[in-house]
């Protein structure tokens, strides 16, 4: 696979006017029905996993209460617990910085880098500096930055971005993995064997970890009473670099607080089941301090964190743990895949944060969903998904968000559905043409609807033709 | 204003404007009696507990081998000997112990750089969660954390007495802030990020034996 058609790929498409177009970018990844359907299906699987887990858990709906009400009442103390947050964490000898937005991010993490001289950086996931863009920005002043967990590696080596946010590599199967590794780090042609190509990236990233100047890491909680950070992962990644670099730098959005220690027990309980159906992550580290001789670093991003919560409708999406139980079970991010929203979160938590930083830009994404509920349903922290999609595209069409024709329909369809006699007499016409009008010019004015899909037989009369004859007296 | 007065600012003016001053309560966590879980639960028996936390092991694919203080030594010996290079380039494996019935060939480094050849690192846990199999391990029972990622086989002891039924025993009965490190470990470094397949052995310990003291 060359650069360019990667690119092609994995670039959102956007229209004449600068804005994502999901139904392009969908359209583009079902043109490879196979891939569709395995990709459907390998997401399904870890929905059917996270459900077993769930399930396993008796007090489970108890704990989501529990975890959304825990969230909802540090939201509404943000600031009061980040001040404790910070005072509790700098008295442990952690150095805590604070930015506004991505690009101060990027220039805190280069000036810590800088101060030190170091120029090799290992990194565990962290969707946060995906979204600050700080990869590039640190590379372009000549440090070296290695992505460490396995998926999001492999989506580095193919200069790709992740495409789910516990995944990164979902979209790719494993003949593409062994084809970047082939070409990257050397091994055999035609290797594709999962074992044999995670043992190749454990000896490539083992000699990064070894020669690091530097370690950073995401923050899945942060501990107000105590003034530490949690950091969990599978591998050993984030560890693995924290425990061996003299430079630890963890970036944290300031939504990830939690007040005590003991809340962990409810989060941690939910996260790894909700996320991939285990009954506990591998690693869970509570780092509260450097280790002798090491220096450590949080770094406190807003980055329209703060004008998400001043939004009623939206202030809830904060509350997310980046589980991605929502992205899994959605059907239309099963079968569109990550990279056709456009946003560094995909799925129906993206579709309700990123319109927030750039209502314009990411319009669609509201749109890009059968609104059926399915992530609130699944959601560990009862984030109501499909009311904030549907109420951003209330937001969209108010501002002007869609289309003249779609607009256009849309107040004919209302206007239609609203006068009875109307909707009646449409039904008769539709009934009639579905009957004389070749198939296939039905289905051109059927929209978007036709397009792979066979119309139906039109019935004969119209349901309430049918209570007339079948139920006399109840119509 | 500096970065941190603004965006202080900016969040107490967010939240006023969505929650006014009727902030929803912070919930007080039920006491780790009041979960339901019935033989699970924090009544549960202390073989019941010992049965549950075998069972998540094995979910979480890391060996349990039930075993005295004295037989620690033994299963460390077979471990390691499991570990030996023969032919070209043989040597001895490398092992670090933190227990004292296990006696390693390398004390714990300053630089933990110097783990990187390590084989077998021997390590006591705190406390055991039954529905998880995670161990809690501060890091004065580590000595070097990168021990636990670097040697390619881990063994954990645990008194089975110090097994809880959840996490909700187990942050009831730790202060994680003690130290400036602890960490809850449960089986051995895993990934699936290639096709969903499960490998074991992503960046960490390959494999993880729980040795079981029933005292």
């Amino acid at each position: 696979m060359t650069a360019s058609s990667t690119a092609s790929r994995t670039l959102p498409i956007l229209d004449a006017h600068g804005a994502v177009d999901h139904a392009a970018g969908a359209e583009r990844f079902t043109a490879d029905v196979d891939r569709t359907t395995w990709h459907d299906g390998a997401l399904w699987f870890v929905r059917e996993k996270r459900d077993r887990g769930a399930a396993s858990v008796p007090e489970w709906e108890r704990l989501r209460d529990l975890a959304s009400a825990i969230k909802s009442h540090t939201l509404s103390r943000l600031d009061e617990y980040l001040e404790r947050f910070e005072r509790r964490a700098t008295a442990r000898g952690i150095q805590v910085h604070w930015a506004r937005d991505g690009a101060e991010h990027n220039e805190i993490v280069l000036g810590i880098l800088a101060a030190r001289g170091a120029r090799r950086l290992v990194k565990s996931k962290s969707m946060l500096t995906e979204e600050c863009g700080l990869n590039a920005h640190l590379e372009r002043h000549g440090i070296e930055v290695v992505d460490t967990d396995l998926g999001e590696r492999i989506v580095q080596l193919r200069n790709e971005p992740p495409s789910h946010i516990v995944m990164p590599a979902i979209h790719l199967k494993k003949e593409e993995i062994g084809a970047t590794f082939h070409e990257k780090l050397g091994t055999p042609a035609g290797l594709a064997d999962p074992d044999a190509l995670t043992a190749a990236a454990r000896r490539h990233l083992r000699e990064r970890f070894l020669g690091a100047d530097a370690a950073m890491t995401g923050v899945n909680f942060a501990i107000a009473e105590t003034g530490g950070v949690v950091v969990i992962t599978n591998e050993g990644n984030a560890d693995l670099g924290t425990a061996l670099a003299p430079v630890y730098i963890a970036s944290m959005g300031i939504e990830k607080l939690i007040p005590r220690a003991a809340d962990l027990g409810v989060f941690l309980r939910l996260l790894a089941r909700s996320a991939t159906g285990q009954a506990s992550s591998v690693y869970a580290s509570h780092v509260h301090g450097p280790r002798p001789g090491q220096a450590m670093h949080v770094v406190l991003v807003d980055n329209g964190r703060s004008t998400q919560l001043g939004r009623g409708d939206f202030w809830g999406s904060l509350k997310c743990i980046r589980c991605a139980a929502c992205l899994n079970t959605c059907p239309v991010y099963r079968r569109s895949g990550g990279y056709s929203y456009g946003s560094t979160i995909p799925g129906p938590i993206g579709s309700v944060l990123t319109p927030g930083l750039d209502v314009r830009k990411y319009a669609a994404l509201p749109f890009a969903s059968t609104l059926c509920g399915s992530c609130s349903a699944v959601c560990p922290v009862k984030v109501d998904l499909d009311q904030q999609l549907y109420r951003w595209r209330q937001l969209v069409m108010a501002a002007g968000g869609a289309p003249p024709l779609k607009r256009w329909w849309l107040r004919a369809m209302g206007g239609v559905l609203a006068d009875p006699a109307l909707l009646q007499l449409a039904g008769r016409v539709a009934r009639g043409m579905l009957r004389v009008l070749p198939p296939r010019l039905a289905r051109r004015l059927a929209g978007g609807w036709g397009t792979g899909r066979a119309l139906p037989e039109p019935p004969r009369g119209s349901f309430r033709d049918w209570v007339r004859a079948n139920r006399p007296g109840r119509s | 204003m500096s970065a941190r007065e603004e965006i202080l600012r900016a969040v107490r003016a967010a939240r006023v404007a969505t929650f006014g001053n009727a902030a929803p309560a912070l919930p007080s966590l039920p006491t780790v009696g009041e979960w339901p879980g019935g033989a699970d639960g924090a009544q549960a028996t202390r073989s019941a507990l010992v049965d549950r936390f075998m069972v998540s092991a094995q979910g979480a694919a890391a060996r349990v081998v039930r075993t005295t203080r004295a037989g620690v030594a033994q299963l460390a010996a077979s471990v390691a000997d499991s570990l030996r290079v023969d032919g070209d380039g043989a040597r001895d494996p490398v092992v670090l112990s933190m227990v004292d019935a296990v006696h390693g060939n390398m004390a714990v480094p300053d630089d933990p750089h110097e783990l990187a050849t390590l084989d077998l690192f021997v390590c006591e846990g705190e406390i055991g969660v039954a529905e998880s199999s995670a161990i809690w391990l501060p890091t004065s029972r580590l000595g070097q954390r990168a021990a636990l990622l670097l040697a390619t086989e881990v063994i954990v002891v645990l008194e089975s007495a110090a097994i809880v039924a959840d996490l909700h025993a187990a942050y009831a009965a730790v202060d994680v802030g003690r130290e400036s490190f602890g960490l809850f470990l449960a089986g051995p470094s895993k990934t699936a990020d290639i096709e969903q397949s499960l490998v074991i052995g992503a960046h960490g310990a390959k494999g993880l034996t729980v040795a079981l003291i029933d005292g």
